[in-house]
């Protein structure tokens, strides 16, 4: 579950502060399918970041599953990542010289697990992706679909309860952008917090929380209660 | 992370790109196998030299006067009875001359001497006969030549009974040495031996240039030497004009320049791993700017930024421990090529191997440290936005 109370913002560049957060405020259920939305320079991808520790708010409090956040260090935010955070970024972000299963073993790299465990681990995810037989493949050898897909087994290798995933679908075709969107959507069955950033309506509709911001404030927080019982 | 996850990483690192590997490891490749070789050369060189100096014997003193000094002939006998026990005084009286026979000439260092010299050790006759005690009462005109004397001019001729102009006089050369090889007694083989007597009308002097003391048991040289300068100063009053040397203080003079030459070598190849050094860190700079992207996506994935800075150590101590073994390999074959090629010989020293490799694994963890502080230190947002 992640919860954030007036968030806070400022980024300062030549001596001028640039509030791009004013006092967001949301929780996101665990299991929970949820999109942040709104137009270019909203601060979307800097709420994801914060979300995710690779920046820090300028103000606000952040409870990430019960806990206290807001005050974590570089390396206390390594070691949360590690354990409870899954990325999916718009540009994949593999590393080039590594194959497919090196890219997905690397969250446990830093786990001091084994590295014949790492590869046992890393191709069940593969497998699980689709991509049983692309294990040894360089990501310039594997379609963007393909490359997001071992981003997702990447993220997903170490378990961590919630998914954060910057515009999973912005680099790829649109019936190639459904798949993904699939396996994010199936996930969060599982009980998975998955936060999606995206600029696409029909993304949106998917999932069962969409928050919406625009000028670093949060103009509507929808939530779709639970009717499939 | 850990240390072996580490080696592996930058292991692969260095496999997948090994041109670069090469290039970084160069300079301590080369700065390894010059420590090895270069000392190798040095010790050599004074292994040579020693053992020459060994050859003559440790009971050996070396009386030379400062110049201007009275020196004559005539102290030899007060020197050989200046003591209880026997002693061996050979005077020498030296000048550099030119010689010349009927067809060829060259220069010689010519040195009035008495039989006794070739008792000093050292030298041997390929031919002939040394200077004999008949020839130096009659104050013959009789000459024995060194290595380098008798192929300059006789070639690869018998010298003896041949004849050879010095200083305008005619000597008939008796005897031929045998080569004593390089070193400070290298001298011997350009030297043309004279009786004293015959010196002494050529020179127009009696003043000596050299007196060689031997006593015949080497503990006795040092008490000989002290007794030689304590006779200097009170009898003749001129212990400054006059220099003893015993052969354990020519030898201690020998060990320091040898040290000194050795040190220098050692110096000049630590300087070729510091620029070793300075390679791998600029190779490292570049490494980390390349993949700073890389950096920004460990650290999304969990590496903190200590992970990142071990991962940049080990990749250049993994880059610096390689070429330091490499230089090893290069240097221990370089060196066995040396005695070929340079024809002097090379000794290997076990603590220059051992230097050389903890000199290039400090290299790699001092030059590696900068570029791996600055990796660890990027902004992770940054670094993954970077497109490079
Ligand atoms: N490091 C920074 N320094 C200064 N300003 C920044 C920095 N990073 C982001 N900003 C500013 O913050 C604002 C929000 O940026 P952000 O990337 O969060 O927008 P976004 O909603 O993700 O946009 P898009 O939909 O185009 O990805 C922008 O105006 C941007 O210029
Ligand atoms: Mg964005």
């Amino acid at each position: 579950m992640i919860q954030v109370t007036n968030l806070v913002k400022d980024y300062t560049l030549a001596a001028q502060v640039y509030r791009v957060l004013n006092g967001i405020s949301f929780t996101i259920p665990q299991g929970m399918l949820s999109a942040i939305i709104g137009p270019s320079g909203s601060g979307k991808t800097t709420l994801l970041n914060i979300l995710g520790g690779l920046d820090s708010p300028s103000a606000g409090q952040y409870l990430l599953n019960g806990r206290d956040v807001s005050h974590f260090g570089p390396d206390e935010w390594a070691h949360e990542r590690n354990h409870t955070i899954g990325f999916v970024f718009q540009s994949f972000q593999l590393i080039p010289a590594l194959s497919a299963r090196d890219n997905v073993a690397l969250p446990l790299v830093y786990r001091g697990i084994p590295q014949r465990l790492r590869r046992i681990r890393a191709d069940e995810e593969l497998e699980k992706v689709g991509l049983g037989h692309r294990i040894h493949h360089r990501p310039q050898q594997l379609s963007g679909g393909q490359q997001q897909r071992v981003a997702i087994a990447r993220a997903l290798v170490a378990n961590p309860p919630v998914i954060l995933a910057d515009e999973p679908t912005g680099n790829l075709d649109h019936a190639t952008g459904l798949e993904i969107l699939e396996i994010l959507r199936q996930l969060s069955q599982a009980g998975k917090t998955v936060v999606i950033v995206t600029h696409s309506q029909e993304v949106a509709q998917v999932c069962r929380q969409v928050i919406e911001i625009q000028d670093g404030h949060i103009v509507t927080n929808t939530m779709e209660m639970e009717h499939s019982l | 992370m850990t240390w072996k996850d580490g080696f592996i990483l930058a292991f692969h690192g260095m496999i997948s790109n090994k041109l670069r590997a090469i290039l970084t490891m160069l300079g301590v490749i080369i700065g390894v196998a010059a420590v090895i070789v270069l000392v190798a050369i040095g010790q050599g060189a004074s292994s040579m030299v020693t053992s020459r100096i060994e050859t003559l014997g440790t009971n050996v003193i070396f009386v030379s006067p400062a110049a201007g000094t009275p020196f004559p002939v005539s102290e030899t006998n007060i020197v050989a009875h200046a003591l209880p026990f026997s002693l061996q005084v050979v005077p020498s009286m030296n000048t550099g001359s030119k010689v010349s026979t009927l067809t060829t000439q060259g220069s010689a260092q010519i040195a009035g001497t008495t039989p006794s010299y070739l008792r000093l050790g050292g030298i041997s006759l390929a031919a002939g006969h040394f200077i004999t005690p008949e020839e130096v009462s009659a104050s013959q005109h009789v000459a024995v030549l060194g290595a380098n004397q008798v192929s300059n001019l006789f070639g690869a001729q018998n010298p003896v009974g041949s004849s050879i102009m010095i200083m305008g006089q005619k000597f008939q050369v008796v005897g031929a040495l045998n080569a004593v090889g390089q070193g400070p007694g290298a001298s011997q083989d350009n030297e043309i031996f004279i009786p004293i007597t015959a010196a002494q009308t050529l020179f127009r002097t009696t003043q000596l240039s050299q007196m060689i003391v031997k006593t015949s048991n080497p503990n006795q040289a040092n008490l000989t030497a002290d007794y030689l300068t304590n006779l200097y100063t009170n009898e003749f009053g001129s212990s400054t004009a006059v220099s003893v040397a015993s052969e354990d203080q020519v030898l201690l003079t020998l060990q320091a320049t040898r040290a000194t030459f050795t040190n220098l070598l050692a110096g000049t190849a630590a300087i070729a791993l510091l620029v070793g050094g300075i390679g791998i860190m600029n190779i490292m700079l570049v490494s980390v700017t390349e993949r700073t992207r890389e950096i920004g996506i460990r650290r999304a994935l969990g590496a903190t930024r200590e992970d990142v800075l071990l991962q940049f150590l080990f990749e250049s101590m993994t880059m610096s421990l390689s070429g330091g073994l490499i230089g090893v390999i290069a240097g221990l074959g370089i060196m066995h090529l040396v005695p070929l090629i340079l024809k002097t010989p090379a000794v290997f020293s076990p603590a220059a191997l051992i230097l050389a490799f903890v000199f290039s694994t400090a290299v790699g963890l001092i030059f590696g440290l900068y570029p791996a502080i600055k990796a660890s230190g990027l902004d992770p947002i940054h670094a993954l936005r970077y497109d490079g």
